[in-house]
């Protein structure tokens, strides 16, 4: 699925290894989320968008909208 | 999985290592026995089962690091590896066992199914890490 995730860590200067120590996930995690081949379960995708202040929908792109 | 701080994976470490350790001295002191002593009956059963406990910790080892890992994309790899090691085992039984039913191939003791499932999943880890790259 398509999302804004790189953009988001690069407005903040954050590299992948920040956003996932934030996560609290792997760095081949932030990895397989940004190339959009593996998709968040739901908590994962909340526990994102809580972390950049935005909706679910505006980080991530079904293609359905 | 490949992360230092990850502490499900270091729990896992700090429980295979010293099992498979345990495994590799029951291997050698039952094989001693059996040579030197050559012990039949139920005591033969009893000390023929020494090793396999530690292999039977082991799968639960795999099974507890698995719920306890964290990380959901982790948890998916392994799981997927799990499987291809599952494939793999199944597919080399089936074929062998009909080679040995038919064709008078010789018998592959079914203490193969371990390993051959442990081949299977570290082999298919990387192709699959690499799907997601």
């Amino acid at each position: 699925m398509k999302n804004r995730l790189k953009i988001l860590r690069a407005e903040r200067d954050w590299s992948q290894a920040d956003l996932a120590d934030r996560l609290e996930v792997s760095r081949q995690t932030i990895n397989a989320l940004e190339t959009g081949k593996y998709d968040p379960s739901l908590p994962l995708a909340f526990r994102i968008a809580r972390l950049f202040g935005q909706p679910i929908e505006s980080i991530f792109d079904d293609g359905q909208a | 999985m490949t992360t230092a701080k990850n502490p499900a994976r270091k729990r896992y470490i700090a429980r295979f290592i010293p099992t498979m350790a345990v495994y590799v001295a029951a291997i050698f002191t039952v094989s001693w026995v059996f040579n030197r002593y050559e012990p039949t009956g139920p005591i033969a059963w009893g000390l023929a089962l020494l090793p396999a406990l530690p292999l039977l910790a082991i799968i639960a080892i795999m099974g507890v690091y698995l719920s306890e890992e964290g990380d959901e994309f982790i948890r998916k790899i392994l799981v997927e590896s799990m499987l291809w090691g599952v494939g793999l085992t199944l597919a080399i039984m089936t074929v062998w066992g009909f080679l040995e039913i038919y064709a008078g191939a010789p018998k592959l003791p079914s203490f193969w199914a371990f390993p051959i499932f442990c081949f299977g999943m570290g082999l298919a880890q990387p192709f699959i890490k690499r799907r997601y790259r």
